[in-house]
C-alpha cells in the first residue's frame, strides 16, 4: 500500500454513452496540494464527486487514506472534507444548525467543535448571519459555510472544487493559508480551478486533465519541460498540453473579424 | 406588452419554476450503495426529462381530481334531490377556492423564494410586463385546475337550471373565486416565508413560528375536512338559506363565497328582493371589487417577493457561534424538524398529529363502547396517515441531501430518525384512545393492547418506507411508479396485516385475549425484524 491520502486507479465513470472519466490514475501524498487543470467537461468535478462519494464510479478505485472508499465509504467519508463547486447545504438550516448537524453525526467533541466554530466564523466573518437561513445568504456567504463546513472536522484530506470562486479577495487569502497551513501538517488537497495564477502559486503539484484522463502531470517545471516550452506560463503549458491554443487562435481570428472589423457594425 | 404576449412568455419561467420544485425535491433523494453493486443508472438528462413529465402529469391529475370534486356538490341536485343551487354552487366554490389555494402553495415554493424574475430580469422589458409575466407564470401552475372547475361548475349549473344566463352568471362567480384564491395563495406564501425567515432568533421568534406552523397546518388539514364533511353541510347550508327573509340567512349571505351562491341562485330562480338575496348581490358587488383589487395587487407585487424576502431575513443578527451536539439519530430528528419546519409543503406535519387525533376519534367519537373492529378500523386509518410522513420528510430533505451524503452517515440513522418522527406523530391519537378508555367501557381488557400493537406497526412500517425509498436505484418512469407502489403497498401491508391477525382469530374464536395477544405478538415481530433489517445498512 502507498503513502498516499488520495489514489486513484482507472477510474472510470460513463453516463449513458458519454465517459467522463477514462481510467483516470492519480495519487496525492501527505503535504501535497495537488490542482486539477482541465477544460469545461474534463472530468475534474466527476473526479472530486467520486472521490467524496456522492457519485459511484463505472470502473475502477479510489483510496482515500489507504481505506477502499468504494467498499468502506463510511470509514473513507470520516477523513473527508469536501467543497463543491455550488454549495451544497441545507439551505433551510441556518449556519449553526448545520454545523451542529455535521458535529453531531461526526461525533466530533463539543469543546474542539465550539473552538473551531468560532474561529472559522470570526475569520469568514458570518458571525452576524450565524442564524439567518443558508438560503437567504449570498453565494460568497454560502460558499464560506461550506468551507467551514469541509474544516470543522480537521479532516487529513480535503476535496474543493472551485472554491475561490465567490470568495472575497480577503477569504480567499485566508483559506489558501489554511490550505498551506493543512498540508504542513501533513495533511492534502484536491482541488480544480480553471484560475492558472492560482494552480501556478499554490499547488505543489498539478495534473493537466483532457478527456477523462490525466494527460500530464508535476510542477510548472516538468509540466513546461513536457510541453517543450522552456519559459512559458502555465497557461501557454496548458493550452499547448491539451490541444488547444491552435484552436484558440483560429477561434479569436474569426471572433475579431465578425465582431470588431466588420463595418457593417 | 399585450396579455397573449406575455401568456405566452410565460411559459417559460413556469417550467423553469414547476422543473425547479420537482428537481429539488426528487433529484437527490437515492443515497445509493457505494461500492455495493448498483450503479447510478440515471443521467442528468433523464432527470430533467422526468422531472417535466412529472409536472405536467401532477398537474393534470390534480386538474381532474380538482374539477371532480367541484362537481360534487352538483350531484345530489343532478339525482333528482328537490333544493335550489345556491348550497351547491357555495360548496363548490368553496371546494374550488380551497384547492386553488392549497395546491398554488404546496407547488411554488420556488417561486416565492426565488421567483422566476432572475430568467427575465435579463430581457430588455418593463418591470411592470416582468410583473405581468410572473403572474401569468404563476397562474400556468393553476391554470388546469381553474379551467376544468370553473367549466364544470358553469356546466352543471346550466344543467341544473336550463338557463344560459345561471350559466353566465357561474362564470361570472367562477372568475371571481379564481383570481381571489390565486391572490390568497401567492400572499400566504410570501407570508409563510417571511415570517419563517424573519423569526429564526430567540424564545419569542421560536414561539411565533411554531404558532404559524400549527395555524397553516390546521388550515390545511381543515380544506381537507372541509371537502370530505361536504356530503353533510350541503343539506345543512340549504337548511339555513330556506328562510332567505330570516336575519342568519341575510347574514351568511354577505359571507364569502355565499354571497355569490346566492346570487347565482337569484339569476337561476329569478330574483325575489329578499333579505338574503339584496345581501348577496351588495357582497357579489364587494367580492367583484376585492378580486380586481387582488389581482391589481398580484400583478404588481410578484416581481418584488424574493427582495421583500431577502429583507425580512436580514432582520436579526447572531452574536455568539456556540453549537450544541447531540447523538446522530437525535442530531437528525431535530434537522428533519428543522428542515421541515422552514418548509411549505412540509410544515404541515405539524399539525398531524391533531389531524390523526381528530379521524381517530371521528371514527368512534359516538359510539358508547370501545369496541374492539372500531378500534381496530380506527387505528388502522391513523396509521395509514403516520405513513405519509416518511415521504413527506425525505422530500423535504431536498438538494441538502448530498451535504449528507459526503458524511460518514449510515442508512439505518436516517431511517430511524424518520421513523422515530412518524411513531411521535402517530402517540397522541393512541393517548387519545386510552384516555377515552378511563371513560368509555372497553369490550374487554384485552382490547386495550389493540393501541399499543398500533404503535409497534406504525415504528416498522414507517422504518420499511424509508428503507425501501433509500435503496431504490433511480429509473425511468415505470420503474418510478413501480417502486413507489410497492414501497407505499410494503407500508400499508405492515400497518394492516396484525390487524388482520386480530380479526382472522377472534371471529372463528371469538377470544379477545389471544386475537390480541397474536395481534402485538405479530406487530412486534414485524418491527424487530424491520429494524433488524435496516441495522443492517
Amino acid at each position: 500500500m502507498s503513502d498516499a491520502l488520495i489514489e486513484t486507479a482507472g477510474l472510470t465513470k460513463t453516463y449513458g454513452s458519454f465517459g467522463a472519466l477514462n481510467g483516470l490514475d492519480l495519487k496525492v501524498m501527505p503535504g501535497e496540494i495537488y490542482g486539477l487543470l482541465g477544460p469545461n467537461g474534463a472530468g475534474k468535478t466527476t473526479t472530486l464527486k467520486i472521490t467524496a462519494g456522492l457519485v459511484e464510479p463505472t470502473a475502477g478505485s479510489v483510496l482515500v487514506a489507504g481505506l477502499d472508499a468504494t467498499k468502506d465509504p463510511l470509514h473513507a467519508k470520516a477523513q473527508i472534507g469536501y467543497v463543491a463547486e455550488v454549495p451544497i447545504l441545507y439551505e433551510s438550516l441556518t449556519p449553526r444548525e448545520l454545523l451542529e448537524f455535521e458535529a453531531s453525526v461526526r461525533g466530533l467533541a463539543k469543546d474542539s467543535v465550539n473552538r473551531r466554530a468560532r474561529q472559522l466564523a470570526e475569520a469568514f466573518e458570518v458571525v452576524s448571519v450565524f442564524d439567518s437561513p443558508i438560503a437567504t445568504l449570498s453565494m460568497g456567504t454560502k460558499q464560506k459555510v461550506a468551507i467551514m463546513a469541509a474544516l470543522i472536522h480537521q479532516p487529513p484530506v480535503l476535496l474543493l472544487d472551485e472554491p475561490l470562486n465567490s470568495l472575497d479577495a480577503r477569504s480567499s487569502s485566508i483559506l489558501k493559508e489554511l490550505l498551506s497551513l493543512h498540508v504542513q501538517r501533513g495533511g492534502a488537497v484536491l482541488f480544480s480551478t480553471h484560475v492558472m495564477e492560482i494552480a501556478q502559486r499554490l499547488c505543489s503539484r498539478i495534473g493537466i486533465i483532457f478527456g477523462g484522463k490525466i494527460v500530464a502531470e508535476g510542477d510548472l517545471d516538468q509540466l513546461r519541460a513536457r510541453a517543450g516550452e522552456k519559459d512559458a506560463t502555465l497557461e501557454e503549458v496548458f493550452m499547448k498540453l491539451t490541444n488547444e491554443a491552435s484552436e484558440v487562435k483560429s477561434i479569436v481570428r474569426a471572433l475579431r473579424e465578425s465582431f470588431f472589423d466588420d463595418e457593417d457594425r | 406588452m399585450k396579455i397573449a404576449d406575455a401568456w405566452r412568455l410565460s411559459a417559460i419561467p413556469y417550467s423553469e419554476m414547476a422543473f425547479r420544485s420537482i428537481l429539488q425535491n426528487s433529484s437527490n433523494m437515492w443515497w445509493g450503495s457505494f461500492g455495493r453493486g448498483s450503479s447510478e443508472s440515471s443521467g442528468r438528462q433523464d432527470l430533467v426529462e422526468r422531472a417535466l413529465r412529472i409536472a405536467r402529469f401532477d398537474k393534470l391529475i390534480v386538474a381532474v381530481f380538482v374539477t371532480a370534486a367541484a362537481g360534487a356538490p352538483f350531484l345530489p341536485q343532478a339525482l333528482g334531490a328537490s333544493y335550489g343551487v345556491s348550497a351547491s354552487v357555495t360548496l363548490s366554490l368553496a371546494v374550488a377556492f380551497a384547492f386553488i389555494v392549497l395546491y398554488g402553495v404546496q407547488t411554488l415554493s420556488s417561486f416565492v423564494t426565488s421567483g422566476p424574475s432572475p430568467v427575465l430580469s435579463t430581457l430588455p422589458l418593463m418591470r411592470r410586463d416582468v410583473s405581468l409575466v410572473n403572474l401569468l407564470s404563476f397562474v400556468r401552475t393553476n391554470d388546469y385546475l381553474v379551467v376544468g372547475s370553473v367549466a364544470c361548475q358553469v356546466f352543471f349549473v346550466s344543467l341544473l337550471t336550463g338557463s344560459a344566463l345561471s350559466g353566465l352568471s357561474m362564470l361570472f362567480a367562477g372568475a371571481i373565486n379564481s383570481a381571489i384564491g390565486v391572490g390568497v395563495a401567492l400572499w400566504l406564501s410570501s407570508l409563510f416565508y417571511r415570517n419563517i425567515l424573519a423569526s429564526k432568533q430567540g424564545v419569542g421568534g421560536s414561539a411565533l413560528r411554531l404558532a404559524l406552523l400549527l395555524a397553516w397546518g390546521i388550515v390545511v388539514l381543515g380544506i381537507g375536512v372541509l371537502f370530505a364533511a361536504a356530503g353533510y353541510l350541503i343539506p345543512m347550508v340549504q337548511g339555513v338559506l330556506a328562510n332567505p327573509d330570516a336575519l342568519t340567512s341575510t347574514i351568511l349571505a354577505l359571507v364569502y363565497p355565499f354571497s355569490l351562491g346566492v346570487s347565482v341562485g337569484s339569476v337561476a330562480h329569478g330574483f325575489t328582493s329578499s333579505g338574503a338575496e339584496t345581501a348577496a348581490l351588495g357582497g357579489t358587488a364587494v367580492y367583484l371589487l376585492v378580486s380586481v383589487v387582488i389581482s391589481r395587487w398580484s400583478v404588481g407585487s410578484v416581481a418584488s417577493f424574493p427582495e421583500r424576502l431577502s429583507n425580512a431575513a436580514g432582520a436579526g443578527r447572531a452574536h455568539d457561534t456556540s453549537v450544541a451536539l447531540r447523538r446522530p439519530v437525535a442530531a437528525y430528528v431535530l434537522k428533519d424538524l428543522r428542515a421541515a419546519s422552514a418548509n411549505l409543503p412540509s410544515a404541515f406535519l405539524f399539525a398531524l398529529p391533531a389531524f390523526e387525533t381528530l379521524v381517530v376519534l371521528l371514527t368512534r367519537a359516538f359510539l358508547p363502547t370501545l369496541g374492539a373492529s372500531t378500534l381496530l378500523v380506527a387505528m388502522t386509518l391513523g396509521g395509514m396517515v403516520s405513513l405519509i410522513l416518511p415521504l413527506v420528510l425525505i422530500s423535504s430533505e431536498g438538494n441538502g441531501f448530498d451535504f449528507a451524503k459526503t458524511m460518514p452517515l449510515r442508512i439505518r440513522t436516517i431511517a430511524f430518525s424518520k421513523g422515530l418522527i412518524a411513531t411521535a406523530v402517530f402517540l397522541p391519537a393512541v393517548a387519545v384512545v386510552y384516555v377515552e378508555g378511563l371513560i368509555k367501557p372497553m369490550a374487554s381488557p384485552f382490547t386495550a393492547l389493540i393501541p399499543a400493537a398500533s404503535i409497534l406497526a406504525v415504528a416498522a412500517a414507517s422504518l420499511l418506507e424509508v428503507r425501501l425509498f433509500l435503496g431504490f436505484a433511480p429509473g425511468g418512469r415505470a420503474a418510478f411508479v413501480l417502486q413507489e407502489f410497492a414501497r407505499m403497498a410494503a407500508g400499508a401491508a405492515v400497518v394492516l396485516f396484525p390487524a388482520a391477525i386480530y380479526a382472522a382469530i377472534y371471529i372463528p374464536t371469538l377470544n379477545h385475549a389471544l386475537a390480541a395477544g397474536a395481534m402485538i405478538a405479530i406487530a412486534l415481530a414485524e418491527l424487530v425484524g424491520v429494524a433488524d433489517y435496516v441495522r443492517r445498512t
